[in-house]
């Protein structure tokens, strides 16, 4: 495929040449934050730690060098934010972190693996610098249409590592009149949160779904998720797959039990096209599964209850040892995965510690946490919300499955 | 600082001991090293994280045959410069011997390695009914070590007493490298010199803690809170005097000010907590009927004097009163983003009975110099914490914030009191410990570290000694 955007790294505003200080200031020192940062339970050194790097932000201003150990400190960072949730004196200690990056960008200083993510993002549009087609596991592009309300934002992830849950998440959101984007790209998550500049590809996106007409976009990975909401221009709603499957299944409840007598629903929802909505018709699954909270969903978003209400629609829940806004992180986000992944792996086991015996599945709404549980030794067991939606749905390969314009 | 051996030698020396991992004198990593959550800045030629007591032991033999400094630490929440390394040399990091060594819950004992957080003390000594009662605002990740080094205390000294109470036995590594324990495993003894209260509170100034033998205690089957609203500090402190002489030992008596009701409205607006007036927070715990029978007592002798009194007993609320109330102190800029908490005349403790007398000096100090203060504390024990927080980029700011601070510790020590209850002299504090001690105990203190530490190589420079 031809090299799409490019030129990216040099590129800068002026506020990226200088960390806001005056917040950084703010840290008290208390160190609140070695209670709760699993980076640096697993190094013990101060500087993985998030006042030790924020003293080293402010070291920088005034004249620290920066060099490899300074990189190593700032980019171990899972940006997971359970330091922001905790911090007395309401610091956002990644958001700083991810500024620090920037600075060391643009000084040239980076990790190879970085490098060679953001060169991957930069020549391909995907992080896996692959060059053949997003959109592979679409088995007709004729599904796609030209203009739609809403469109599927796949990310890099799903589209090349996990294209069955993609597959899967788009068959659920077509029938919802859900289109994609012609030629997605990298939503620019992992060059953001790198230090790396994303405009150009966040431009491109932006542009397919001004042309597509549509207001919303839903995705499944939490990183694009929190940069489509946080990052991009607030030109069109952000929704998570969780949100949306939600609210649908919610809509279905409420249908439900409007229906007094259950046997006129069950012929209605058994001949499709004498109701106006299209309905998911789930059974119940006989498992038990827990849910992971990928930080970028619940923590740096709030979204912790729609996940957990779609997973209850169908099968027995129970909590993880950590959940919601205490919820440890995989150890994958922030870069920390591509460039440090042995730590990103020592944490990603712990999680898996906190998860409760006897579960069936490790559920969550995050590719790159189920990459890294996966790898951290939770295999097949940790898998996609759609992926459990699917295994519970009665009429997935229903082809003539109503279609409306507005969910 | 050091002698003519190369640093580079003595890198390679401290890696050999504590592991290639476990030593460094990368220029980032010192500077995460520099200082606590004061503003005493040192910044050490190396970082080493020992793993044992047997490696502290060789640090130390090595640094004394090389007269280079060290600084042990915790996790550096000390709020006094204590583990500011000051004159370089090897800042030891202590926070990975972080073990239980042992639970012995029919001796009541416990045996821990000083780079143990408090908190996980207590979340493995809960589901056995017990726990370890010093419990300061950083009780979530400070080190047991760094409290001993600090005898640090916390909410419930007024009942349970500080840390001191606490310490049984300790490992302790000597300037030269030798170990001595300074107690056995006994809840009491009558043999010798003290060495256990001597090392307690001695900021690493005499030895290195490597493990210590703690005392624990059951924990109350109940625990109840009685707010009171003021319309005066003042006044507030009166009540405290007031419930204490009808016999009354609450397990926690705080106070907060209208600035500190208001930031700690802001971390968790739910709090139901009195809108308005300078509000006390007595806690009482033990059975069921006592804790019912004296938070009605306590209520009573507040009446005469409150503007509004009220007990809370739900396990949440409290929970929440508390853990709001810890953390307090570092919360000030999220009413002011402007400006910054900083830790000076932070600490001062009086006679309870003249509380009312320091909080109206307090009060007149802020006001004369026009700079904001927070006033909250443990006032059961007459330990006052001041707040003064300001625009760290203003140096105007700054000359009257340490005008504050000097004239808050003297009013402190004019009243009978000492410029520090709970944080320690450190370097921040430490030109008025032999107006505090008084010259000749001063002398006394002088004389003891020359004999422990004749080098001078442990934590030089603070406690002015």
């Amino acid at each position: 495929m031809e090299k799409r955007i490019d030129g990216e790294k040099s590129a800068c505003s002026p506020a990226d040449k200088q960390i806001d200080l005056s917040t950084v200031d703010q840290c008290a020192r208390c160190g609140t934050c070695r209670a709760y940062c699993p980076v640096l339970e697993e190094s013990g050194w101060e500087s993985a730690n998030a006042r030790g790097r924020l003293m080293i932000l402010q070291a920088l201003e005034k004249g620290l060098p920066a060099d490899s150990c300074v990189r190593d400190s700032l980019n171990t960072c899972t940006t997971c934010g359970i330091c922001t949730e905790n911090c007395p004196a309401g610091l956002n200690p990644p958001r700083l972190i991810e500024k620090g990056r920037r600075k060391l960008v643009l000084s040239g200083i980076t990790g190879p693996e970085h490098e060679t993510l953001a060169s991957n993002i930069y020549q391909r549009g995907n992080t896996f610098g692959d060059p053949g087609d997003r959109l592979s596991w679409l088995r007709d592009r004729g599904l796609l249409r030209e203009k739609a309300e809403y469109v599927y934002f796949a990310g890099c992830m799903n589209s090349y590592r996990y294209k069955e849950t993609a597959a899967r998440t788009f068959d659920l959101l077509r029938r919802f009149g859900v289109t994609m984007l012609p030629n997605e790209q990298c939503c620019g998550s992992p060059l953001l949160r790198t230090g790396f500049a994303a405009a150009g590809l966040m431009e491109e996106n932006r542009r397919q779904i001004r042309q597509i007409g549509a207001h919303t976009v839903i995705t499944g990975c939490a990183g694009c998720y929190t940069t489509l909401k946080n990052d991009y221009p607030p030109q069109f709603q952000v929704v998570s797959v969780a949100e949306f499957l939600d609210e649908r299944i919610s809509e279905m409840q409420k249908c439900k039990e409007q229906y007094t007598n259950q046997k006129m629903y069950q012929n209605i929802n058994q001949n499709g096209a004498q109701n106006s909505s299209p309905v998911l018709n789930l059974r119940r699954l006989d498992l038990t599964v827990t849910y992971h909270d990928p930080c970028h969903l619940g923590r740096h978003n709030r979204i912790y209850d729609p996940p957990r209400r779609v997973i209850e629609a169908v099968c027995r829940l129970v909590e993880m040892k950590s959940s919601k806004k205490d919820a440890r992180c995989c150890g994958g986000g922030g870069g920390v995965r591509a460039g440090y992944r042995e730590l990103s792996l020592q944490m990603a086991k712990k999680r898996l510690l906190d998860v409760p015996e006897g579960v069936d599945y490790i559920v969550t709404s995050c590719p790159l946490c189920i990459r890294n549980l996966s790898d951290a030794g939770a295999g097949e067991k940790v898998i996609d919300l759609v992926d459990l939606v699917a295994k519970a749905l009665l009429d997935d390969s229903n082809p003539n499955w109503p279609q409306r314009k507005k969910p | 600082m050091t002698s003519s051996i190369a640093m580079s030698d003595i890198l390679e020396e401290l890696k050999a001991i504590a592991g290639e991992s476990r030593a460094c004198s990368s220029l980032t990593e010192r500077c995460c090293y520099a200082a606590d959550a004061s503003q005493i800045r040192g910044l050490p030629d190396y970082v080493v994280r020992p793993e044992s007591a047997g490696q502290v032991s060789r640090i130390m033999h090595l640094c004394s045959q090389h007269l280079i400094p060290v600084t042990p630490r915790g996790a550096g929440t000390g709020l006094s410069g204590g583990c500011s390394p000051v004159r370089g040399g090897v800042a030891l990091d202590l926070s990975g011997m972080n073990h239980i060594l042992e639970i012995d819950i029919e001796n009541q004992q416990v045996i821990v390695e000083p780079g143990l957080v408090a908190e996980k003390l207590n979340s493995a000594l809960r589901p056995l009914g017990f726990f370890f009662p010093p419990d300061p605002g950083s009780l979530a990740m400070c080190t047991i070590g760094g409290m001993i080094a600090n005898n640090s205390s916390g909410m419930r000294s007024v009942k349970y007493g500080t840390v001191r109470n606490y310490v049984l036995d300790l490992e302790v590594v000597l300037a030269d490298g030798r170990v001595i324990h300074t107690g056995r495993k006994v809840l009491k003894s009558s043999a010798g010199y003290d060495l256990t209260r001597l090392f307690v509170g001695s900021e690493g100034t005499l030895g290195i803690i490597t493990a210590a033998g703690l005392k624990v205690a059951p924990l109350p089957a109940e625990r109840k809170l009685v707010l009171a609203s003021f319309s005066e500090a003042e006044i507030a402190g009166r009540a405290v005097v007031a419930v204490f002489s009808r016999g009354i030992t609450p397990s926690a008596c705080e106070i907060l000010d209208r600035t500190t009701l208001q930031v700690l409205r802001m971390c968790d607006s739910n709090l139901a907590l009195p809108a308005e007036g300078d509000v006390l927070v007595f806690e009482v715990d033990g059975t069921a009927a006592s804790t019912t029978e004296t938070a009605e007592k306590i209520r009573e002798a507040c009446l005469p004097l409150a503007e509004e009194v009220r007990i809370a007993s739900g396990k949440e609320e409290m929970e929440a009163i508390w853990a709001a109330r810890r953390l307090v102190g570092a919360a000030i800029s999220k009413l002011d983003p402007s400006k910054t908490r900083i830790y000076m005349g932070e600490d001062v403790g009086v006679p309870i009975k003249q509380i009312p007398a320091l909080i109206k000096r307090v009060q007149q100090i802020a006001a004369k110099l026009d700079i904001p203060a927070m006033k909250y504390g443990h006032i059961g024990d007459g330990n006052l914490h001041v707040a003064l927080f300001i625009d760290i980029r203003d140096d105007e700011q700054w000359q009257k914030l340490h005008r504050a601070a000097e004239r808050i510790h003297r009013a402190a020590l004019e009243l009978g009191g000492t410029v520090s209850s709970e944080h320690g002299i450190g370097l921040a504090r430490a030109d008025l410990l032999p107006e505090q001690a008084g010259i000749e105990a001063f002398s006394v203190m002088q004389s003891i570290k020359k004999a422990l530490d004749p080098l001078g190589i442990l934590n030089p420079g603070k406690m002015g000694l």
